[in-house]
């Protein structure tokens, strides 16, 4: 049995409690409890495997996709249950978005991406949407490089661009919490460090939950730190605590680098 | 690494890379072969035709300085003339030498020959100086000696013989004689009067024959007028004349004992003078030269203008001559026409695509012309007494571009038509061999059979590879694609045998069908939208929804086809058929395009089905995820997302399928009815290119013309699938370049 060691985050916006996952008959998640606080910048930590990402997609529903799958257990957003089948998942998504780990741009212009979220809303007055465009791109760090050539392909773009550009078509539909999942993992070190620099910024106005690989990354990006190990949050508590002296053996054999 | 080893791995490369180049190319050449190979089948199709002069000589004999007419045998291995004292002299094209000299017997003694015309094959109406008139053939038989040396036996067969007229030596006549030895004669008196002599022959039952002999006077011209030129069919039964004022008129000599003027109409508005008259194969258009070098052809024509009664009509005008035409001289094998004008300049033109073929006679003036029966040699005379012989290569007169593919007046056609008819029982036919109605015919096949296959094998290759989860893509793929695999003769089986027998009896079910489907359709969205909430059906597994629409759909059909009977009853007064073709004036044909668009719409779907989900499902999963992590709904992400990223791979499979649809032949040669028609009914049947060269090709003789315009029909179904392709490409390409790297 592993021990946990968790601590109770501050005006929290997601709580989680006793979530278990399974994949068919394969249980991928073993009775998390985790509450994300409200305008911080949580990251996911954890060997290959131990079911980060999985979590991080059990919050925007996103398993629903997945054959076979099937979450037991409680979470809410805001205090509202979202893990019911009468959840909107529509608008569930809207208000919590993600950012991926391969970035995804929609094979349509810079604008038309950065809108797509109020186009499939049904927004159509042209005004809303170039504000929304330079407010989002704005947001993302990535208006300046861009704004001459909005109507250009997004597939032109670098590829810390596309992140970004992602992150602004996230943003745009002004969601409570941004989900990324490994959101730097395929960018170059100047790209990842003007990715970390936007997560910063962004977490005066969005709850940011990130799962990430990189150690270094976490302990520079986020405020909490969730470790989990085979499905089990091992420990979970503020960033430069859980650095700095964790609780638990296992994630301080996982911080120093024993495994993973 | 090992040095050796990296060589070999380059060497490898190499190699490759040479077997690739290899290949590639030769797949290319093979390609440009093949189209080349149907290509050069039809090029001839287009050469001009040309002419070799193969003998000239002087005509040695005195009775050259008059001719009176000219003939060539069908080798043109035996010239012959009429000459001023009524013998028939032969020469040898080789050495111009005279071999044989047959003298026509005369019908009294001490009579001469003062005039000779030449119809029909090789006869010949010699006008005796007292106004008699005997009707010669001269015929050839071919003998082989020891040595198998041929030379010919030449005679002189008389047809039959009438005696002089009461009024003397005539201006002009005219004879013509019917297969039971009957005889015809026209006679233009000096008072421009046309004397007519029926001297017609029946047979009993038991075989004895009595001759009837009728005599009478045609109603002619006004005075003043004079008639130029005359001429008659071969069955003696319709008469034609021309006017020095420009008039034609027209006469039915079918009814024994009496002449009746069909037509006298201003054939020109500037009344020339018509100066030859001739008929053209077939008697049935008649060609007119006039004083000023024009030469038209003309027939008689039903219009609403004259009541439903048959009128001359002009039809074609040819290319004009320099000066007044003497005489019109018709190929015995096809519908064109020698005219030789005043200045001995020779003219031989298609008449139906009105193509000038040859012109002669512009260094020497000619004047006298005779055709070989194969149209293939000329035999002239020119004004110095020379003779001249040709050989003409001109094996495709009857095409040109104009013919092939716009509206061509055929004889006996109230109207220019777009017509595809390459044969039928006689012998004068011509074919009609537009390729527009075909083309039409597999345009409109094609079409109709992609409006039925492209909306259901991309919807359900939407549904497949986006709603539907893997198991059901796991069993529905691989069944579309057996679908592929069904042989088009079988589809077509069922088609020509099955389906259109069953559609003959319910089309008003059938058109139920399509309506109450999706009336059903929605009906169950809705109830299900009610019911989805009850634990009952909450229990449905995701993507199985479907299970559930196949009663809903089974039910539909059956209220349809249930119904249908009723609402024919109802509405067309219980025979769709029938009320198709009272109240909307549409035929209904048994193999019709709905038969046409199922099968060939059956055999489509599953190539466009596999291609399109092939390419929905390969748009990356990443994309569909970031559209409904933005809170998309299913449907939106793939209207906006994946269908356009998968666009290339759609309009890919989509074009493929078109190009199978054109170049299927199995299932249209079967099903359609390959009726040559140009209607856009979907109750109507067409004749595809594909399927009318699988008909027609059995029965075409290499190398003729129809043979020809067979393989042209190849090459526009290449080209078109060519085409087709390289646009499909193009545009794939383009739609690839939008849409990314996937």
């Amino acid at each position: 049995m592993i021990e946990t060691h968790s601590v109770t985050a501050p005006n929290p916006i997601v709580q989680v409690r006793d979530l278990d996952f399974y994949y068919g008959s394969a249980q991928a998640l073993h009775g998390l409890n985790l509450d994300f606080p409200r305008n911080m910048v949580t990251a996911l930590i954890g060997p290959s495997g131990c079911g980060k990402s999985t979590f991080l997609r059990c919050l925007n529903r996103m398993n629903d996709l997945v054959d076979g799958a099937r979450v037991v257990g409680s979470i809410c957003l805001d205090g509202t249950e979202v893990n019911t089948a009468d959840t909107d998942i529509i608008e569930l998504r809207r208000r919590v978005g993600m950012v991926f780990q391969k970035s995804n741009p929609f094979p349509k212009s810079i604008y038309e991406n950065a809108i797509y979220g109020l186009r499939i809303a049904g927004i159509k007055e042209r005004a809303v949407l170039d504000e929304t465009v330079e407010k989002s791109l704005k947001g993302a760090a990535l208006w300046d490089e861009v704004k001459d050539r909005l109507h250009q392909s997004a597939l032109g773009l670098s590829g810390g661009q596309m992140q970004r550009l992602c992150i602004a078509r996230a943003i745009s539909v002004n969601p409570e919490v941004i989900l990324m999942d490994e959101p730097c993992s395929a960018l170059d070190p100047k790209s990842t460090a003007r990715i970390e620099g936007l997560i910063g910024e962004l977490r005066e106005e969005y709850t940011i939950i990130i799962v990430t690989h990189n150690m270094q990354q976490a302990a520079r990006v986020s405020d909490y730190t969730a470790f989990l190990y085979e499905g089990v949050l091992v420990e979970f508590g503020l960033t430069k605590d859980l650095f700095v002296k964790p609780k638990s053996k296992q994630t301080e054999d996982y911080i120093t680098g024993r495994f993973g | 690494m090992d040095h050796k080893y990296l060589k070999r791995v380059r060497r490898n490369d190499r190699f490759a890379r040479y077997i690739i180049t290899v290949g590639g190319l030769a797949v290319i050449f093979s390609v440009i072969l093949i189209l080349f190979l149907i290509a050069r089948v039809t090029f001839p199709l287009f050469q001009q035709p040309s002419v070799r002069q193969v003998a000239q000589f002087n005509l040695a004999n005195p009775a050259a300085s008059r001719v009176l007419a000219t003939g060539v045998d069908e080798y043109l291995e035996n010239l012959f003339l009429v000459g001023g004292d009524g013998s028939f002299v032969f020469y040898d094209p080789r050495s111009g030498q005279t071999v044989e000299r047959l003298a026509a017997a005369p019908p009294a003694e001490g009579l001469r020959v003062v005039d000779a015309e030449q119809f029909g094959a090789a006869r010949y109406n010699l006008l005796w100086n007292d106004g008699s008139l005997t009707m010669e053939q001269v015929r050839f038989r071919a003998r082989f000696d020891a040595e198998g040396r041929r030379s010919f036996e030449r005679s002189l067969v008389r047809l039959g013989s009438l005696g002089p007229l009461p009024e003397g030596l005539p201006q002009r006549t005219l004879a013509r004689g019917s297969a039971e030895g009957g005889l015809v004669r026209v006679t233009l008196q000096a008072d421009q009067r046309l004397r007519v002599d029926q001297h017609l022959v029946s047979e009993d039952l038991f075989g004895d024959q009595t001759t009837e002999h009728y005599d009478f006077y045609l109603e002619t011209v006004a005075p003043g007028e004079k008639i130029t030129a005359l001429t008659m069919d071969e069955q003696g039964t319709a008469l034609y004349a021309g006017t020095d004022q420009g008039s034609l008129l027209r006469w039915d000599l079918s009814e024994p004992g009496e002449g009746v003027l069909k037509d006298r109409l201003p054939a020109f508005t500037d009344r020339r003078a018509i100066t030859a008259l001739g008929l053209v194969y077939g008697d049935i258009s008649l060609a007119v030269g006039d004083a000023l070098g024009g030469v038209s052809t003309w027939f008689p024509v039903a219009s609403a203008a004259s009541g439903g009664e048959k009128r001359l009509q002009r039809i074609h005008t040819l290319i004009g001559h320099g000066s007044a035409i003497q005489s019109l001289v018709p190929s015995r094998r096809d519908k064109s026409l020698l005219s030789i004008d005043a200045d001995g300049i020779v003219h031989l033109d298609h008449m139906t695509s009105e193509r000038h073929l040859l012109r002669l006679g512009q260094d020497r003036p000619l004047r006298h012309l005779a055709i070989s029966i194969r149209g293939d040699g000329l035999f002239a005379i020119d004004g110095q007494g020379r003779a001249l012989v040709w050989r003409v290569n001109n094996p495709h007169p009857e095409v040109s571009w104009r013919t092939l593919f716009g509206k061509v007046w055929y004889e006996n056609y109230n109207e220019p038509v777009y017509a595809w008819q390459s044969s039928s029982a006689s012998d004068d036919f011509e074919p009609k061999l537009s390729l527009t109605p075909l083309i039409f015919g597999t345009i409109k096949g094609t079409l109709y059979a992609m409006l039925f296959a492209v909306p259901l094998a991309l919807f359900g290759a939407i549904y497949t590879s986006q709603f539907g989860n893997d198991r059901l893509r796991g069993i529905i793929k691989p069944a579309v694609e057996i679908m592929a695999a069904i042989p088009s003769v079988i589809i077509g089986f069922l088609a020509a045998l099955w389906f259109a027998p069953l559609l003959d009896k319910s089309v008003p079910a059938l058109f139920l069908t399509l309506l109450l489907i999706p009336a059903f359709l929605l009906a169950a969205v809705v109830v299900w939208q009610m019911l989805r909430k009850r634990p009952f059906f909450k229990r449905i597994e995701k993507g199985h929804e479907f299970l559930l629409l196949i009663p809903v759909l089974l039910a539909a059909v059956v209220a349809a086809w249930q119904l249908g009977p009723v609402l024919e009853a109802w509405l067309f007064g219980g025979n769709f058929n029938l009320w198709l073709f009272s109240e909307a004036g549409s035929r209904y044909d048994s193999r019709n395009n709905i038969v046409i668009a199922f099968a060939l719409g059956f055999a489509v779907i599953p190539i466009i089905f596999t291609i399109a989900e092939d390419a929905l499902s390969n748009v990356p999963h990443s994309l569909k995820a970031a559209s409904l992590a933005l809170g998309a709904s299913r449907w939106q992400t793939v209207w906006r997302v994946i269908l356009p990223s998968a666009s290339p791979g759609i309009f890919a499979g989509t074009m493929i399928g078109f190009g199978r649809a054109i170049g299927e032949t199995m299932i249209v040669l079967m099903a359609t009815g390959n009726t040559a028609i140009m209607d856009w009914s979907i109750f109507n049947g067409m004749r595809p290119l594909s399927s009318n060269i699988a008909v027609e090709i059995p029965e075409a003789p290499v190398a003729g013309t129809l043979y020809r315009v067979l393989f042209l029909s190849a090459v526009f179904l290449f080209i078109m699938t060519f085409v087709l392709n390289t646009v499909a490409e193009v545009v794939r390409q383009r739609l690839r370049k939008k849409y990314g790297r996937f």
